[in-house]
């Protein structure tokens, strides 16, 4: 079949236009890179765009996986991931140093039994792990619960061999008798309180801040790259919007986004309820209040009580960080 | 006329120049704000932390830790490579047999053993020597491999037609003639042993200097993990000289 210039040039003109039309359409959707995990803490973020509310905002959200907070805060340093959800120790860690480079924008949510410490069979109580083994990820929220309940059950430092070990191999080490106790978070804790014999000694309720200021060891926090909010304000606004329409669906509507959820974390149903559930979601109108009220207060002791177990070397001013200008606060 | 050859201590002269220039440069470019310390920080912060850790006393702790890991490792490793590479480098049939397990081990790192080696030897010392044992294996199996493959088959040719018996063979011509090869890998390998203990001390450890880096890095303080960073390529070079001097003493006869 032979074709024409003319037709050969109306079929690139009219296939030029078609693969344009998209483009443009994509064009007004405006992107931006999100730093997340398949822990809780991401679970607004991701529903956010599953149920395709980050869409109807206009906003495509890039999902980067990262396997610890401090190496998405990385990524957040480098210019990497826009926003992201992480635990407090490595944004405090990162603030102690005086980095600048991000805000504290929102607290998505808090979660008091997802976490905690748990002991193989003969082990009662925090007192009788004296002399035992006990396996926690270092530089993690469950970290820092070991070393509260522990200081505030009168332990010396080498009164319990705390020995580091990464999350995903908790369950082997106590299935196998490595470590006499370990302290985990959820999807490990909900695993390791599966195995049989085995107590639950503390959770994050326990945490000497959470009984004063309800603060676990390893809050969330939702950060935004400092200079990518100044040039994208409006952007970030819409993104809070639509971020904590997921918070309410996770409130409200549990079942629904537990069936959500379970594509990110490949968690059985039942675990998955257990951990929507686990916590308690905060809606956009509780931002101002939490953002600066007395949660703050407990924060800046959170910091205070990392510089105390010699974990960051000086506590920085927290509020310094936060910009509660997107919260329309 | 020829150009007389520098001087050794010239030598020296310039080379801890060039190491003062840099450690300056750097230095300046921290303070003078073009480099971010959460970035990269100075060298008087690096040293600063070191002073600090030698006063607590947990400096060299951790340099000791890291050594003996490193060194248990390197030394199992060896113990095997060396008899079982030379069997492998004089037998055909062997190699045979034995290529394609070497094939497989080879290209594994060291950290893809960190899950089966929790398994088998639980949170203990002798996990991490594992680690450091199993990404250093097969590295020096194929140096001893090679090294004993390069013999002049004439010398081993001549050997038997003087009448010398296969372990006359293996003594006499094989072993002094492949030794200053394999010891040339043996120091390549011992550097790779230094690579190893950090992903042996990602699991289940309180002290090494792969430990320092890696909690420094949980905290972001840079002037540790450049710490760490430094204290390895220092051990490194020490072992190497230790190496160098053991290397002149046994190759004494080659010189």
């Amino acid at each position: 079949m032979f074709v024409q210039r003319r037709d050969f040039i109306q079929r690139c003109a009219l296939a030029s236009l078609t693969a344009a039309l998209p483009l443009g359409a994509l064009a007004a959707a405006q992107g931006l890179n999100y730093g997340g995990s398949a822990w809780l803490g991401h679970y607004p973020a991701y529903l956010a765009m599953s149920e395709g509310y980050l869409k109807e905002a206009g906003i495509v959200q890039d999902w980067q996986m990262f396997g610890t907070s401090s190496a998405r805060m990385s990524a957040v340093m480098s210019g990497g991931v826009d926003i992201a959800c992480t635990g407090i120790v490595s944004a405090l860690a990162l603030m102690s140093r005086g980095a600048r480079h991000f805000s504290i924008i929102a607290i998505p949510e808090n979660f008091g039994r997802v976490e905690g410490i748990v002991a193989r069979n003969g082990i009662k109580s925090i007192a009788d792990l004296k002399g035992k083994k006990l396996g926690v990820t270092f530089a993690s929220s469950a970290h820092l619960l070991v070393l509260d309940v522990l200081d505030r059950a009168g332990f010396k430092p080498n009164d319990v061999t705390v020995l580091n070990v990464p999350a995903p191999e908790l369950p082997a080490a106590m299935q196998s008798g490595q470590i006499d106790a370990a302290a985990a978070w959820t999807p490990q804790f909900d695993s390791i309180l599966r195995q049989s014999g085995v107590t639950l000694l503390a959770d994050d309720t326990r945490f000497s801040l959470y009984e004063s200021h309800k603060v676990t060891p390893g809050p969330d926090v939702l950060v935004v790259r400092k200079a990518f909010a100044q040039k994208n304000p409006a952007l970030v606004k819409a993104y809070l919007k639509a971020y904590f329409r997921a918070s309410e669906l996770l409130r409200d509507k549990p079942e629904e986004a537990a069936r959500a959820l379970s594509k990110l974390t490949q968690l059985p149903a039942e675990d998955q309820m257990a951990s929507v559930k686990g916590a308690e979601w905060y809606t956009l109108a509780q931002q101002a209040q939490i953002l600066q009220g007395p949660y703050m207060e407990g924060l800046q002791k959170l910091a205070d009580l990392l510089v105390k177990h010699k974990q960051i070397d000086k506590a920085p001013v927290v509020k310094d960080w936060i910009d509660a200008s997107f919260i329309g606060a | 006329m020829i150009a007389k050859p520098p001087s050794r201590a010239a030598l020296l002269g310039t080379s801890a120049a060039s190491v003062v220039l840099f450690l300056v440069v750097w230095e300046a470019c921290c303070r003078a704000g073009l480099v971010d310390p959460i970035f990269l920080p100075p060298p008087s912060a690096v040293l600063a932390k070191a002073l600090q850790m030698m006063g607590e006393g947990t400096l060299l702790g951790n340099v000791l830790a890291s050594a003996r890991r490193v060194m248990m490792g390197f030394l199992a490793a060896t113990a095997i490579a060396i008899p079982l590479g030379i069997m492998l480098g004089t037998s055909t049939y062997a190699r045979a047999a034995f290529d394609p397990i070497l094939s497989f081990l080879r290209p594994l790192p060291s950290m893809s053993w960190i899950p089966l080696s929790l398994l088998w030897f639980g949170i203990t010392e002798t996990q991490k020597y594992s680690i450091v044992f199993m990404g250093t294996f097969a590295p020096a199996l194929v140096y001893v491999i090679e090294a004993t493959r390069n013999i002049d088959p004439l010398l081993i040719r001549a050997a038997q037609n003087l009448g010398a018996s296969r372990w006359q063979v293996m003594k006499e011509v094989i072993l002094p003639g492949s030794l200053a090869q394999i010891l040339s890998g043996l120091k390549v390998i011992l550097g790779l042993a230094w690579t190893c203990v950090i992903s042996a001390e990602l699991v289940a450890a309180r002290e090494g200097l792969g430990f320092l880096i890696m909690n420094g890095k949980e905290f972001f303080q840079t002037e540790v993990v450049v710490l760490g960073m430094v204290l390895i390529s220092i051990t490194v070079l020490l072992t190497d000289f230790v190496f160098r001097l053991i290397e002149n003493r046994v190759l004494r006869w080659q010189r």
